[in-house]
C-alpha cells in the first residue's frame, strides 16, 4: 500500500508538473487583464513537440542529445525523493535531501554542457550565467536543509516531513521562518521565475535558460521543458513538505487518502497564485544584483543554522 | 607471502634504474624495464590491497644497513596510502609508455623512466616507515626525484625559478618536520615509531602544541595549504604530464598521510581548537583554491590550483574528526576521518585521471591554453569520454565516487549541531555551507573547462585536427575512470575497510547508523536513472543535422563562441575581492581622440599572497643576510680572533653548565 502510494505521488508530481506551469502562466494573464491561454496548454505544446523531429547543429557532439535525456531522468529520479501525499517517499528513507540536491546538479552540469555544445554565443551566455547563480544559490538551499534537518534528528526526507506533521503549527521554531524565507528565495533563483530570470524573454540580456535551450528543438526541447516543469513542481512540493504539511495521510484510512491530494492540490494552487503575483508586480533583476538576492537567502539560511545552536 | 612480494616490490624499484642501465644496450630488450615497473606496480597494488582489506601486517628492518634504525611497517593506515600510490601508480605507467617515447629519447628516457621508479619508491617509504629517519629519508628524496623529474623537460630561466620556489618551500616545511620528529626526542628514548607514540601520550601540553604547529605548517607545506599554495600551480604545470598527475595525485596525500599518523595516531586528537584551526585552513584552502582555479586558463594550472581545493576539503573533514575527539564523540569522528580518507583516495583517482587526459589533450593539440581547444570530444571520443567522467566526480555528483567521500562530510558536519557547547553546534553546521559552496563553484568552473575544451566548435586549427592518442594511454585513462564510478556506485568496498582503519585509529567500535545507507541507496538510484534513459532514449528517433542558428548571419565563427575569460567572468566579478585583479588599459591614439588605434586591455590576477606575505619574507631574509655579511671581512686576523672569541665562549659554558 506504501510502496503504490510512493510511485503514485511521484508519478502525479511528474504528470501535473505542466499544469503547475499552465495555471501560472493563466493567472499571470489574467492578472494583466489578458485571457490567456488554457491551464492545459503547455501538454499541448509537449506533444506538439514530440512529434518533430529532432534538430542538431553539426558541431554538436553526441552529448548534444544526451544532455536533455539524462536532465530528465534525474530530475524524475529526484521527484520521487519528495513527499506529497503522506510522510514518505520512494527514496525518502533511504535518500536524503544532499542527494536530492546533487542529483539536481547532475541535471544542471549536463544542460550547462548541453548549451556550451551548440556552437553559438547564447549556449555559453546561458550557461555562464546559470553558472552564477548555481554556484550562489547551492549553499543556501543546503543550509536551510540542514537547518531543519538538525531540528528534525534525521537528514531523510521522509523524517523531515514527519517531524513537521507531528508539530503544532502554532509552535514551530523561529528557525522554520528563517529556512522557508531562504529557501523561497532560492526557489525563485533555482526555478528561473522572476526577478532572477524571466522564463518567457528571448531578450540577449535578460536571457538565463532560454538562452541555454536556444539550440534545441522538438522532443529534446520537449524533456527540457517538461524536466523544467517537474523540477519547479518538486521544489514547491519541497516546500510544502518540509514548512506546510499538514494534510498528508499519516493513515491509509480512506479519508485521509481523499484528503491528502485535495490538500496537496490546494496548497500547490496556492503557490502557483503567489508565484504569478510576484512575477506579475515585479521586475527582473538585473544580472548583477542577483548575486545580492542569493546572498539575502544566504544570510538568512546561515541564521537558520545559528539560531538552531542558539535555541536548543 | 604478502611479505615477500612486499620486499620485492621495493627491491624492484629500487634495482630498476641498474636495470635500465643493462638493458639499454639492445633495442630489443629496451621496453623491458617499463614492462618491470608496471609489474612492481601491480604487485605492489596487490600488496597494499591485501593489507588494506585483510588487515595483514608487514615488517621489514633495515636497521644493519645504516647507521640510524630504518624499518619499515605496514599497517592499515599505510596500507591505503601504500594502495593510493600504487593504484595510482600503475595507470600512470602504462600512459607513460607511449608518452615516454613520444617525448623523449635516448638518455632522457632512461633518466625518465629512473627517476619515475626512484619518486614512487620515495613516496612509498614514506608511507611505509616505522621510524623517523626512515621516513623523512623518504620525505627528502621524494622532493629531490620529483624535481628532477620536472628537470627532465628542460630548465629554462622560468622553470628553474619554478623548480626553485618548489625546492625551496619544500625544504622549509621539511625543516619544520623534522622539527617535529625532533621534538619528541627529550620523551622518547628512540625515534621509531612506538616510542614517539609513548612519548607523545606522556609529553607536557605545550610541547604538544609546538609539535602540532609544526607539522600542520611542515605537512600542509607538502599538501599545498593556503597560504603554502604559492610552490602547486608554479611547479605541477611544468612537469611532464605523468608526473604532474603523480604530484598532484599522490604526492600531496603523504603530507595528508603524515597528519593523520601525527595527528591520530601519535597524539590521538588534541584539544579542540586544533580541529578548528585545521577546519580553518581547509575552508579558506577550499573556497580559494577553487576561485583561483576558475580564472585559468591553461588546462594543468586549473587541476592544479583544484588539488589546492580538494586538500581543502580533506582538511574540512581532517578538522572535523579532530572537533569531535575533542568532544568525546569518537564515531562520529569515525565518519569525518572515514570521510575525509576517502575523498583522498577519491581525488587521487580523478585528479590523475585528468592530468592524464590533459596530457593526452596536449599530445593530440600541442597546447594546453583551453582558450585555443574546442569541439575535442567529436574527435577524441575515448579521452573525451573518460574526461567527462573525471570532471563529473571531482565536482561530486552523485553515482560517482566524489559525491561518497562529500556525503559523509556533509553527514558528520550536520551531526556536529548535537555537540555540546553553541560554537561547535553552531560552526560545523556551516561548514556544510562552505563545503557546499565550493562544489558549487567546483561545477561551475569544471563546465568551464569541458564545455570549452571539448565542446562546442574548435577555436585553432591544431584543436580542429585533433586525433585519439595511443591505446595504452586510452586503456590507463579508462582504468581510472572505471575505478572512479566503481567507488560512486559501490562505496562499501572502500568503506568497509576504512572503517576498520579508523576503528583501529581512534580505538572506538561501531558506528552511527548514518554511514550505512548511502551505499545502499546509491545501486537504487543509479538503476533508476538509467531505466529513465532508455526509456526516454526511445522518445526520439528522427534526427536532422543543421547548421547553429545564427541570428541570420551567413556563418558563425570559432570567435563568437562564449571564450573561457568570458564564461568565468560573473563569478570573478561576485569574487572580485578575492582575485584583486591588477587592470591595465592601454589605449593609443592615433591623431583624433575618438578613433583609437589600438586598445590593450590586461588583466592579471596578483597572487595578493606572493605581495603581502613573501615577498616582506624574503626581504627580510635578504636584508639580514646582507648585514650578516659584514662579519666577513675577509681578512686572516679577523677570523683568528672569531676561532679565539669561540674558543672563550665554549670554556665558559662548559664552566658554568
Amino acid at each position: 500500500m506504501n510502496l503504490a502510494l510512493d510511485v503514485i505521488q511521484a508519478l502525479l508530481l511528474v504528470a501535473i508538473a505542466p499544469l503547475v506551469r499552465g495555471v501560472v502562466a493563466r493567472v499571470k494573464a489574467r492578472i494583466q487583464n489578458r485571457r490567456g491561454a488554457s491551464v492545459w496548454r503547455p501538454y499541448a505544446d509537449l506533444l506538439k513537440l514530440f512529434r518533430k523531429q529532432d534538430l542538431v547543429p553539426e558541431t554538436a557532439s553526441g552529448l548534444f542529445r544526451l544532455a536533455p535525456v539524462i536532465l530528465f531522468a534525474v530530475t524524475v529520479t529526484a521527484a520521487a525523493f519528495i513527499p506529497v501525499l503522506h510522510p514518505s517517499a520512494l527514496f525518502g528513507a533511504g535518500g536524503d535531501f544532499i542527494l536530492l540536491v546533487y542529483l539536481l546538479a547532475i541535471g544542471r552540469f549536463f544542460l550547462m554542457l548541453g548549451a556550451m555544445d551548440g556552437g553559438s554565443s547564447f549556449g555559453g551566455m546561458g550557461a555562464s550565467r546559470e553558472a552564477l547563480v548555481s554556484a550562489l544559490a547551492e549553499a543556501p538551499l543546503l543550509l536551510a536543509l540542514v537547518s531543519v534537518a538538525i531540528l528534525a534528528h534525521t537528514v531523510t526526507m521522509s523524517g523531515i516531513v514527519l517531524s513537521t506533521v507531528r508539530q503544532n503549527p502554532l509552535h514551530l521554531s523561529a528557525v522554520y521562518g528563517f529556512a522557508l524565507g531562504a529557501m523561497i528565495l532560492v526557489a525563485i533563483a533555482e526555478t528561473g521565475r522572476i526577478p532572477v530570470d524571466n522564463p518567457a524573454t528571448h531578450l540577449e540580456l535578460t536571457m538565463i535558460h532560454e538562452a541555454m535551450v536556444l539550440e534545441y528543438s522538438g522532443p529534446s526541447l520537449a524533456l527540457i521543458e517538461w524536466a523544467n516543469a517537474v523540477k519547479l513542481a518538486l521544489i514547491m512540493a519541497m516546500l510544502v513538505g518540509v514548512f506546510a504539511p499538514w494534510g498528508m495521510a499519516t493513515s491509509t484510512s480512506i479519508a485521509a487518502l481523499v484528503l491528502a491530494p485535495l490538500a496537496f492540490v490546494f496548497k500547490l494552487a496556492v503557490l502557483a497564485v503567489a508565484i504569478a503575483v510576484i512575477e506579475s508586480s515585479m521586475a527582473k533583476l538585473r544580472m548583477y544584483l542577483v548575486p545580492d538576492f542569493l546572498g539575502m537567502a544566504s544570510a538568512l539560511a546561515i541564521l537558520a543554522v545559528a539560531f538552531t545552536a542558539l535555541m536548543r | 607471502m604478502v611479505q615477500l612480494a612486499f620486499n620485492s616490490f621495493l627491491t624492484v624499484l629500487l634495482l630498476l634504474p641498474a636495470a635500465i642501465l643493462l638493458c639499454r644496450r639492445s633495442s630489443r630488450t629496451r621496453a623491458l624495464p617499463s614492462l618491470l615497473f608496471l609489474l612492481a606496480l601491480l604487485v605492489g597494488t596487490f600488496v597494499a590491497g591485501m593489507s588494506f582489506w585483510r588487515g595483514d601486517r608487514l615488517a621489514l628492518d633495515l636497521s644493519w644497513l645504516t647507521l640510524f634504525p630504518f624499518a619499515f611497517a605496514v599497517d592499515r593506515l599505510s596500507a591505503f596510502f601504500l594502495l593510493i600510490i600504487c593504484a595510482v601508480g600503475a595507470p600512470v605507467a602504462l600512459f607513460s609508455i607511449p608518452y615516454v617515447e613520444r617525448h623523449y629519447s635516448g638518455t632522457k628516457a632512461d633518466w625518465m623512466w629512473a627517476l619515475l621508479s626512484l619518486f614512487l619508491l620515495s613516496m612509498s617509504l614514506v608511507v611505509t616507515a616505522s621510524t623517523a629517519f626512515a621516513f623523512l629519508f623518504g620525505w627528502e628524496l621524494m622532493t629531490l626525484f620529483s624535481a628532477g623529474l620536472i628537470v627532465i623537460d628542460g630548465d629554462s630561466e622560468r622553470r628553474r625559478h619554478n623548480i626553485f620556489i618548489y625546492l625551496v618551500m619544500m625544504h622549509a616545511g621539511a625543516a619544520a618536520v623534522f622539527a617535529s620528529f625532533l621534538l619528541f626526542l627529550p620523551h622518547a628514548p628512540g625515534l621509531d615509531f612506538v616510542s614517539i607514540r609513548a612519548a607523545a601520550a606522556t609529553m607536557p601540553a605545550g610541547l604538544r602544541t609546538a609539535v602540532f604547529l609544526l607539522f600542520f605548517v611542515g605537512f600542509g607545506t607538502k599538501a599545498g595549504i593556503v597560504p603554502f599554495h604559492l610552490w602547486l600551480p608554479k611547479a605541477h604545470p611544468i612537469a611532464p604530464s605523468p608526473v604532474s598527475a603523480l604530484m598532484s595525485a599522490v604526492m600531496l596525500k603523504t603530507a595528508i598521510y603524515g597528519f593523520v599518523r601525527f595527528a591520530f595516531d601519535f597524539f590521538g586528537g588534541g584539544p579542540a581548537w586544533w580541529g578548528y584551526l585545521i577546519m580553518l585552513a581547509g575552508a579558506v584552502t577550499g573556497v580559494l583554491g577553487i576561485l583561483y582555479a576558475l580564472t585559468e586558463h591553461d588546462l594543468k594550472r586549473l587541476l592544479a590550483y583544484s588539488s589546492v581545493e580538494n586538500i581543502g576539503i580533506i582538511y574540512l573533514g581532517l578538522g572535523a574528526a579532530l572537533v569531535f575527539m575533542a568532544n568525546n564523540s569518537p564515531a562520529w569522528a569515525m565518519v569525518a576521518l572515514v570521510a575525509a580518507l576517502l575523498h583522498a583516495l577519491n581525488h587521487s583517482l580523478f585528479k590523475s585521471l585528468l592530468f592524464l587526459g590533459a596530457g593526452a589533450v596536449s599530445d593530440a593539440t600541442h597546447t594546453l591554453d583551453i582558450e585555443l581547444l574546442g569541439g575535442l570530444l567529436k574527435r577524441m571520443r575515448v579521452t573525451g569520454t573518460v574526461f567527462l567522467i573525471g570532471c563529473c566526480s571531482i565536482i561530486g555528483l552523485p553515482l560517482f565516487n566524489g559525491f561518497v567521500g562529500e556525503w559523509l562530510m556533509f553527514r558528520s558536519f550536520i551531526a556536529g549541531s548535537e555537540l555540546p557547547g553553541i560554537a561547535s553546534a553552531a560552526i560545523l553546521p556551516l561548514m556544510a555551507g562552505v563545503l557546499a559552496l565550493i562544489g558549487a563553484i567546483a561545477a561551475a568552473c569544471f563546465a568551464k573547462l569541458y564545455g570549452v575544451a571539448f565542446l562546442g566548435r574548435p577555436r585553432s586549427i591544431a584543436a580542429e585536427h585533433a586525433t585519439e592518442v595511443a591505446t595504452a594511454m586510452q586503456a590507463a585513462m579508462a582504468v581510472l575512470a572505471a575505478a572512479c564510478v566503481t567507488i560512486g556506485l559501490m562505496p562499501g568496498i572502500v568503506l568497509s575497510p576504512l572503517t576498520a582503519m579508523a576503528q583501529e585509529l581512534l580505538h572506538s567500535s561501531g558506528l552511527p547508523e548514518a554511514e550505512i545507507p548511502i551505499a545502499h541507496t546509491l545501486p537504487f538510484i543509479a538503476a533508476c536513472i538509467a531505466v529513465l534513459v532508455i526509456a526516454v532514449t526511445g522518445f526520439r528517433r528522427i534526427k536532422r543535422i543543421t547548421p547553429t542558428w545564427a541570428c541570420g548571419l551567413p556563418t558563425l565563427s570559432s570567435r563568437m563562441q562564449y571564450s573561457s575569460a568570458a564564461f568565468s567572468k560573473p563569478l570573478r566579478k561576485v569574487f572580485a575581492r578575492a582575485y584583486k585583479p591588477d587592470r591595465t588599459v592601454e589605449v593609443l591614439y592615433a591623431n583624433e581622440p575618438y578613433f583609437p588605434q589600438s586598445i590593450v586591455y590586461r588583466s592579471v590576477r596578483t597572487t595578493s599572497f606572493e605581495k603581502s606575505l613573501y615577498r616582506p619574507a624574503v626581504d627580510a631574509i635578504v636584508g639580514m643576510a646582507a648585514r650578516l655579511r659584514r662579519l666577513q671581512t675577509g681578512n686572516v686576523q679577523v677570523y683568528l680572533l672569531y676561532i679565539f672569541l669561540a674558543l672563550i665562549a665554549l670554556l665558559v659554558f662548559m664552566r658554568f653548565v
